[in-house]
């Protein structure tokens, strides 16, 4: 399949991307840098373990000290998956209702090519773009090994891939949405407070007894919630990041394919 | 028949807004056809419908024999599409869409170079810094290079100064000189009726008339103007069969006449006029006409 679209797109944020994927590497190498400093700080434990709630509202449990704790509190529990969705929901509403808005998605869809590949196209130049600032993150979180960090390349790519699957999970509802209201705006705005909703599920369920029962809801349990960072992604869990994905593109292709262009 | 373009009974609603209505449209292969109508007559609506861009409510359209919805890829291949709205990518440069689209639809920059240098175009910059004028000229580049077998321009010259819209209807006369065909829309007269073989007029989404530029000349009323040495009585005039007083001013009077001319130019003469002259309406005036836009001209007449 050509990739035209794709390539139109990737070249027309390559300077975001580029700054995204450089802003998050450089936050990832500054977390592992300093851990040396703080990995014999039991008074870090003690302060999560004495006020878990407003700790869990940082997505932050269990020991701080640990690599898997450290990594999971400053990195892959809050900051890298803001700003993976950042990225894909951006992106997921730009690419359709955004266009349609600006008038450049009737350049696209008089080409002679099938609405299915234009959407399928626009889901590769998200997964890329996911991709790079998931390599971005994953590579300098493996450099902790040179700042005194028990990591493993399985698990940092697993739950890598984990926190990218998330957001091209949030980023195709964000497409489908765009699609079918025909706005950018409502797209971000709906998908953003679902993804908030989803984040505060998985962070508050270790300590409210009454959203623990939703914490099967949240894609973020499913991903970053469950004690992946120590434990690994299960298949269990990459099934579960995967359906949503595939049923908001199958979503954003029915939409798209009944959609009045501009 | 062999039809470039074949509407039956093309109808699209937005909830309660009828944008085209039964339309039902022919368009042969081989000619410039004008599509006219005001704003928001449905010139827009039907491009996009031929275009599979939007869903049509009822009715069906097919183009170069294929139907517009189920094959819009192969019609996409072969035809040329200049939206009203222009938009490009504010970002890129104009060599870089021509690139892209070339790429796209995978042909040879030959006859985008050879267009670009024709029109003059600035290339080398952002899109955001050209003139609507430019940008207008990167459109038609990225509408005509890869030779399409019909090209569906909607408001083709808009923003381009007359040298360029003269060479833009040089383009076009080539174009159907070859064989290909060009569908026209445009609420300028003028233009259409410089390079279209045929014309149609839409009106509230409804087709008011199909036919030929000669055809519509022809049909258009005869406008006669006479000045007497002393005021004139519009009486006499508007009785005679075919005749409308259009105006009457003391000893001016401005008759259109669609009936016979000779009752006309006898009872003129009988009055001794001053100055005569007659001459068909402009096609402007006969639109305004079907459109029921003409502005009311001062009148005495009783």
């Amino acid at each position: 399949m050509r990739a035209d679209v794709a390539h139109l797109d990737i070249n027309g944020r390559l300077r975001s991307l580029v700054g995204y994927s450089i802003g998050l590497a450089l936050y990832t190498l500054v977390v592992v840098a300093i851990y040396p400093a703080f990995k014999n700080s039991t008074s870090l434990d003690t302060l999560v373990h004495n006020d878990a709630t407003a700790a869990a509202l940082f997505g932050v449990s269990g020991k701080l000290t640990t690599s898997g704790g450290w990594l999971n509190a400053n990195i892959y529990a809050n900051f890298f998956p803001l700003i993976m969705l950042l990225l894909t929901i951006g992106y997921g509403a730009a690419s359709l209702a955004g266009q349609d808005e600006d008038g450049t998605l009737g350049l696209i869809v008089t080409l002679p090519m099938r609405r299915t590949r234009v959407v399928a196209q626009k889901v590769v130049a998200m997964a890329f773009q996911a991709a790079v600032i998931a390599v971005a993150v994953a590579v300098f979180a493996l450099a902790g090994r040179w700042f005194d960090m028990s990591v493993s390349l399985g698990g940092v790519a697993s739950i890598s891939a984990a926190v990218l699957l998330l957001g091209l999970d949030f980023g195709l509802v964000a497409m489908a949405v765009g699609a079918i209201a025909r706005s950018k705006g409502v797209a971000i705005g709906t998908v953003a407070a679902l993804a908030a909703a989803s984040y505060l599920i998985s962070s508050l369920a270790p300590v409210a007894s009454w959203i623990r029962p939703l914490r099967y809801a949240s894609l973020f349990y499913w991903s970053v919630g469950n004690s992946q960072i120590t434990a690994g992604v299960s298949l269990a869990d990459f099934a579960v990041l995967i359906l949503p994905g595939v049923t908001a593109g199958v979503f954003a292709v029915f939409a798209f394919s009944r959609l009045d262009v501009r | 028949m062999n039809l470039a373009i074949e509407t039956i009974g093309l109808t699209k609603t937005y909830g309660a807004t009828q944008a085209v209505v039964e339309l039902d449209l022919e368009v042969k292969h081989g000619q410039c056809f004008g599509f006219l109508g005001p704003n928001g007559a449905g010139k827009t609506t039907t491009i996009r419908l031929l275009l599979a861009l939007h869903r049509p409510s009822r009715g069906q359209a097919m183009v170069l024999g294929l139907d517009a919805q189920r094959d819009s890829v192969e019609i996409h291949r072969r035809v040329g599409y200049l939206p009203g709205d222009l938009a490009l990518y504010p970002r890129m440069t104009g060599q870089r869409h021509l690139d892209w689209f070339a790429r796209a639809r995978d042909v040879d920059l030959g006859l985008a170079t050879e267009l670009a240098e024709r029109f003059q175009v600035v290339l080398n910059r952002p899109i955001r810094e050209l003139s609507t004028g430019n940008r207008q000229k990167v459109g038609l580049i990225l509408t005509f290079m890869h030779r399409p077998e019909l090209l569906v321009l909607d408001e083709p010259t808009s923003g381009l100064d007359p040298l360029m819209q003269a060479e833009f209807e040089h383009l076009v006369s080539e174009t159907v000189a070859e064989g290909r065909t060009v569908f026209l829309s445009s609420h300028e007269l003028d233009e259409v009726q410089r390079v279209a073989d045929r014309v149609a007029l839409i009106k509230d989404g409804r087709l008011v008339t199909t036919d030929t530029v000669e055809s519509l000349r022809r049909k258009a009323p005869q406008r006669v103007e006479a000045r007497f040495p002393v005021s004139v009585d519009p009486g006499p005039f508007a009785r005679i069969a075919g005749v409308a007083v259009t105006s009457c001013e003391d000893s001016r009077i401005v008759l259109e006449v669609t009936g016979a001319i000779g009752p006309v130019l006898q009872a003129i003469a009988e009055r001794d006029p001053i100055d005569v002259t007659a001459r068909h309406a402009d096609l402007d005036e006969l639109f305004l006409d079907l459109y029921g836009h003409r502005p009311a001209e001062p009148s005495h007449a009783s």
